[in-house]
């Protein structure tokens, strides 16, 4: 009882208090309840996929958002993660449930791995160089083919479930659960120094910060969700196969970030959940499905024009707005602040929170 | 098997070198980092193939106007797309991806998911040390080496030029100087783009045309760019010939390795990133800082 | 957002539900911007306007029209869509069948889905061996899928080495050469490594040497490099093992070069009209494995090899081997008296069905059966601009093979 009124005043004070947040209460509870609704198998499928890639998109976003290291490979971590755990489930006859966690163990080491080598680099460099890693770990895969599968990869790779519904919730609770959990990083004091290293290291480290350690650690934690993902995408589709670690998803999952809206990290999410289902659908149009990549990059650059630093900080100027004062956000129609009752008015819009140099 | 390596080796350093010196060349005075650079290269070796083949014009006239229309479409995206979003670095980047989506996706609906070949502006080939070498490639690397001279003359022998040094060194100090750094980031543009587009005309005779020939050479231009140092033009023509070598020893010293050429090149790049962060030629980071 | 999506996926609920009663539904599925998905649907639209005219197809005493569903599976950029359109296909459009598939990766997840579905899904494009051992492995999950086209892969070298100890004896007989060399040009793929070791290994037994191998990638925009050495190794028989525009880049770079060796295997650019155009007229004699051609490899091949090319303007690739599969479910439909595909698979197992490039039949992994008179392929040579078949040299219809410098 007392968790219970707990419960309830966390909610009354913390998400009813902002549109935003009142916004995704209704968008989680709405994916945990879909499937007693409406539990159609090509919208299970297709949500099941914005799951997954919420997830790879949030954990790109912790990395590069947050702490200004710009990955340009992140289709690395997504496809260890499916090929380590593919491999071991298939080979060894290892369960799924716990080969799952041994993907997202090798793609964070490969995240310690990228991330010491790029602990030297800076902006472009690093993103370009990061560009590499994935096209090299495909000439490795090709190379071998007795032991990787060649160009066809793993491929009969067993289910987490059989069950429609059941790989549903797995997805959905893995992403509410890991893009939580990575907010929470993002949110902590963690968070505010990644956003102080991206800003100016010089001045992180001249004040006393361990600029390497917090930026391996987050190239781990970043690879670790983004292996998950890969995984659980490599077993719902039993097949791990060199499309895991294509430049196209690495490009993809770049867009994805920014046009949600970085350093944010339930932006990317967002724009996952609003542009994946869209592009699918466009897909589904006869004799216009095979132009939906053009759609889609025409959308992206539509939308960036009108909102250049992407579509949920849009939104969330138009919805709320941050008080001058002690620097909360309030709902966009009060007048004076929720927390310390200063004035709001319409001429303070939030400035910028986007990274400076990205 | 030496003679091969040089020259196959010279041919492909030659054609990375137009296709990188401009990249890095944008990357410098503007802080753009141009996905779409090669989309470009793409776009000018389709615009050579429908004068050529599907008009009719004879080759210069093809390969001149082909380069002319390439080079103004860049121009007029950069005033309708990248200037507006100049502010926000992320969204340039993303801009650059989608454009060169937008561009492959627009070939494919308009040329089909065909291979498209088109025929030599030289038929024929030589004998060089035992190596056959087609005049076709012959004029890949003439047409090369004079760019480069001219990109040369043109960034160490004209006002243009020092402005865009100038610009690539130090954006602040430049616009402080009164230099007018959109025009010169206008005019860096242009230039790189028509070296782009002057690769993609040149290279289309002996490579297939198709709507994803823009992905190869993207990502090795990115090696070399990164590899000689970003924004440096000297380390830019160095890296082109490393990578272009390193891939033709790949090639000829592994038969059976030949597809791993691009994942030698990029290793490659990551051993020199190892020892020296900033590339070949770049400016190391310390003294990049404010 | 997710209000956004609910929107999308009601009217894509609502859009292709105007279903007509009475239709057989067929989704066609294919990469529809690239050559291998309009042969796909070329195909199966010639196909499907064939059984209509005529009035449909009978099923339980009443005719039945057949209605194509156009599904594009953008397997060439994505797995997952591709998997997503079959799953799409089926609980959306409520297709009764699957038909086409090329990428075999592709493929290999979207039989997952057709089989999750228990719905007949006849396969037009991947040859890998995996498809037709899943159905011998776990018959029960898989059976609901069935090869058209290719032959699988391993029947498909069995035909390359065919037509190649057959190019062999040309050789030796004119250049007087008792064991030619043979250089391997195989792009670096899954599906050549079965044939670059069989070539390895059979080879010198079929008293030819291997001089070398040589793997560029799929996507090669140059194969110079590869081309001196094999030239320096003095091969006769440059053996190419290619689907990418590599195989253009080959035979483009042969020509330009004179080599004398002359090129066979397979290389899946060479098959289509467009190679001429494409190697700007530089590929004499290069020669390929293939399906179609106006040569009598069934009663019905010419006729509708010409009809293809008079509708379509351009020659039908394997790909189009979908008119066979709507033809080949029409009369297993009208056998078993059903739409259902569980009734459908017995009467395929048993069925022998005279395609247009092939007598079709199906062994136990439900592979068509290999065979002369069955499913062969035949071999074609590229001559001054023309696409010419040699080979199987029993097929009426037949010309020579020619060599450079004839």
């Amino acid at each position: 009882m007392y968790w219970l009124r707990r419960l309830w005043s966390e909610l009354r004070n913390e998400v009813f208090v902002l549109p935003s947040r009142m916004l995704v209460l209704a968008w989680a509870l709405g994916l945990l309840a879909l499937p007693a609704v409406y539990a159609d198998p090509y919208v299970m499928r297709i949500l099941t996929l914005t799951c997954l890639y919420a997830i790879f998109a949030a954990s790109w976003d912790l990395l590069a958002g947050y702490s200004g290291q710009v990955n340009f490979g992140h289709a690395l971590f997504f496809g260890a993660g499916g090929y380590a755990s593919s491999m071991l489930s298939l080979k060894l006859g290892v369960s799924p449930w716990l080969t799952i966690w041994v993907g997202a163990a090798v793609a964070t080491l490969l995240g310690l791995g990228v991330g010491y080598i790029c602990l030297r680099l800076r902006g472009a460099y690093l993103s370009l160089a990061t560009l590499a890693f994935p096209l090299i770990a495909v000439g490795l895969l090709l190379a071998f083919p007795g032991f990787s599968g060649g160009e066809l990869g793993m491929f009969g790779v067993s289910r987490l479930t059989n069950n429609l519904i059941g790989n549903y919730y797995i997805a959905v609770i893995a992403m509410l659960v890991l893009v939580f959990g990575m907010w929470l990083i993002a949110d902590s004091k963690f968070g505010l120094v990644l956003h102080a290293i991206r800003d100016d290291e010089l001045a992180a480290r001249a004040s006393g910060i361990n600029t390497p350690r917090y930026k391996l650690t987050v190239f781990a934690i970043a690879a670790f969700a983004a292996g998950v993902a890969g995984a659980l995408l490599a077993h719902y589709l039993r097949i791990a196969a060199p499309f895991l670690l294509e430049t196209a998803l690495s490009f993809q999952v770049v867009i994805w970030g920014i046009f949600g809206g970085v350093a944010t990290i339930y932006g990317p999410v967002a724009a996952v959940f609003v542009l994946f289902p869209l592009i699918e659908w466009f897909g589904g149009f006869q004799g216009f499905g095979e132009r939906r990549l053009l759609f889609f990059a025409v959308i992206v650059l539509l939308v960036l024009l009108f909102m250049p630093r992407g579509l949920v900080p849009w939104v969330r100027d138009k919805v709320e707005t941050l008080c001058p004062r002690c620097k909360q956000r309030n709902p966009g129609w009060r007048a004076v602040c929720r927390l310390c009752e200063a004035p709001l008015s319409a001429t303070d819009r939030p400035r910028s929170t986007a990274p400076r140099k990205a | 098997m030496l003679q091969d390596i040089i020259i196959t080796g010279l041919i492909s350093g030659g054609v990375y070198a137009l296709l990188a010196i401009g990249f890095s060349l944008i990357f410098g005075v503007a802080r753009i980092v141009n996905i779409a650079h090669t989309a470009f290269y793409m776009l000018a070796s389709y615009g050579f193939y429908t004068l050529l083949v599907k008009v009719g014009l004879n080759f210069v006239f093809a390969g001149v106007l082909a380069v002319a229309g390439v080079t103004a479409l860049s121009l007029l995206c950069y005033k309708l797309i990248i200037e507006p979003l100049r502010e926000h670095e992320s969204a340039v980047l993303i801009a650059t991806i989608a454009l060169a989506l937008v561009i492959q996706e627009l070939m494919l609906f308009g040329f089909g998911g065909h291979f498209l070949g088109i025929p030599s502006t030289l038929d024929g080939a030589f004998s060089v040390g035992g190596v056959s070498v087609a005049y076709q490639r012959v004029v890949i690397m003439g047409v090369a080496a004079a760019m480069l001279i001219a990109t040369w003359t043109m960034l160490y022998r004209t006002r243009l030029g020092l402005a865009i040094r100038a610009t690539a060194n130090d954006l602040e100090v430049a616009s402080l100087m009164g230099m007018n750094v959109h025009r010169i980031a206008l005019a860096t543009v242009a230039f790189s783009v028509l070296l782009a587009a002057i690769a993609g005309v040149v290279v289309a005779p002996v490579y297939v045309v198709d709507p994803f020939m823009w992905l190869g050479p993207l990502v090795t231009m990115l090696a070399i760019v990164v590899l000689g140092g970003l924004g440096s033009v000297k380390g830019s023509l160095i890296g082109a010939f490393i990578i272009g070598f390193v891939e033709a020893i790949t090639v000829f010293a592994l038969p059976a390795g030949a597809f791993l050429k691009g994942a030698v090149a990029l290793s490659i790049m990551v051993l020199v990133l190892f020892v020296r962060p900033e590339g070949l030629y770049g400016v190391a980071f310390e003294e990049e800082e404010r | 957002m997710f209000r956004s999506f609910l929107v999308a996926a009601a009217l894509a609920a609502v859009v292709p539900s105007a279903m007509a009663q009475g239709t057989i539904k067929i989704a066609i599925l294919g990469p529809m911007a690239f050559v291998q998905g309009e042969n796909h649907w070329a195909g199966a639209t010639m196909a499907m306007e064939t059984i209509n005219k005529a009035g449909g197809i009978s099923v339980g005493g009443k005719k039945m029209m057949v209605e194509l569903i156009r599904a594009d599976s953008n397997e060439m950029t994505s797995v997952p869509d591709a998997a997503s359109a079959v799953e799409r296909v089926i609980t959306r459009d409520k297709v009764d069948f699957l038909i086409g598939g090329f990428r075999s990766e592709a493929v290999l997840a979207m039989q997952e889905v057709a089989m999750d579905n228990k719905k007949l899904f006849l396969g037009a494009g991947a040859a890998h061996d995996e498809l037709g051992m899943r159905v011998e492995r776990d018959y029960n999950r898989y059976k609901y899928w069935f090869r058209i086209t290719p032959t699988k892969n391993t029947d498909l070298g069995r035909t390359v080495f065919a037509v190649l100890n057959s190019v062999a004896g040309e050789i030796r007989t004119r250049l007087k050469k008792e064991t030619p060399k043979v250089a391997i040009l195989a792009e670096k793929a899954a599906w050549t490594e079965g044939l670059t070791a069989a070539a390895q290994k059979n080879l010198p037994a079929m008293k030819m040497e291997v001089v070398g191998v040589w793997n560029p990638s799929a996507v090669a925009t140059d194969v110079t490099a590869e081309l001196s050495a094999i030239e320096r190794a003095g091969a006769d028989i440059v053996f190419t093992i290619l689907s990418g525009p590599v195989g253009i880049v080959t035979g483009r770079q042969m020509g330009e070069r004179n080599m004398k060796a002359v090129a066979f295997g397979i290389n899946v650019e060479a098959q289509k009209d467009e190679f001429w155009g494409a190697t700007a007229g530089k590929a004499n004699f290069v020669s390929t494995l293939d399906t179609y051609s106006e040569v009598e490899i069934t009663p019905k091949t010419v006729a509708w090899v010409r009809a293809f090319k008079e509708r379509f303007k351009k020659s039908p690739t394997y790909n189009a081997a979908t008119y066979d599969a709507v033809m080949i479910l029409k009369e297993a439909i009208e056998t078993a008296n059903s739409i259902n595909s569980d009734d459908l698979v017995p009467v395929l197992e048993k069925i022998s069905f005279v395609g247009n490039a092939a007598v079709l039949e199906f062994d136990k992994r439900h592979d068509p059966v290999y065979g002369l008179g069955k499913s062969l392929g035949i071999a074609v040579q590229w001559q001054d601009g023309k696409k010419v078949a040699f080979w199987p040299p029993q097929v009426k219809g037949m010309q020579p093979f020619r060599m450079p410098g004839d």
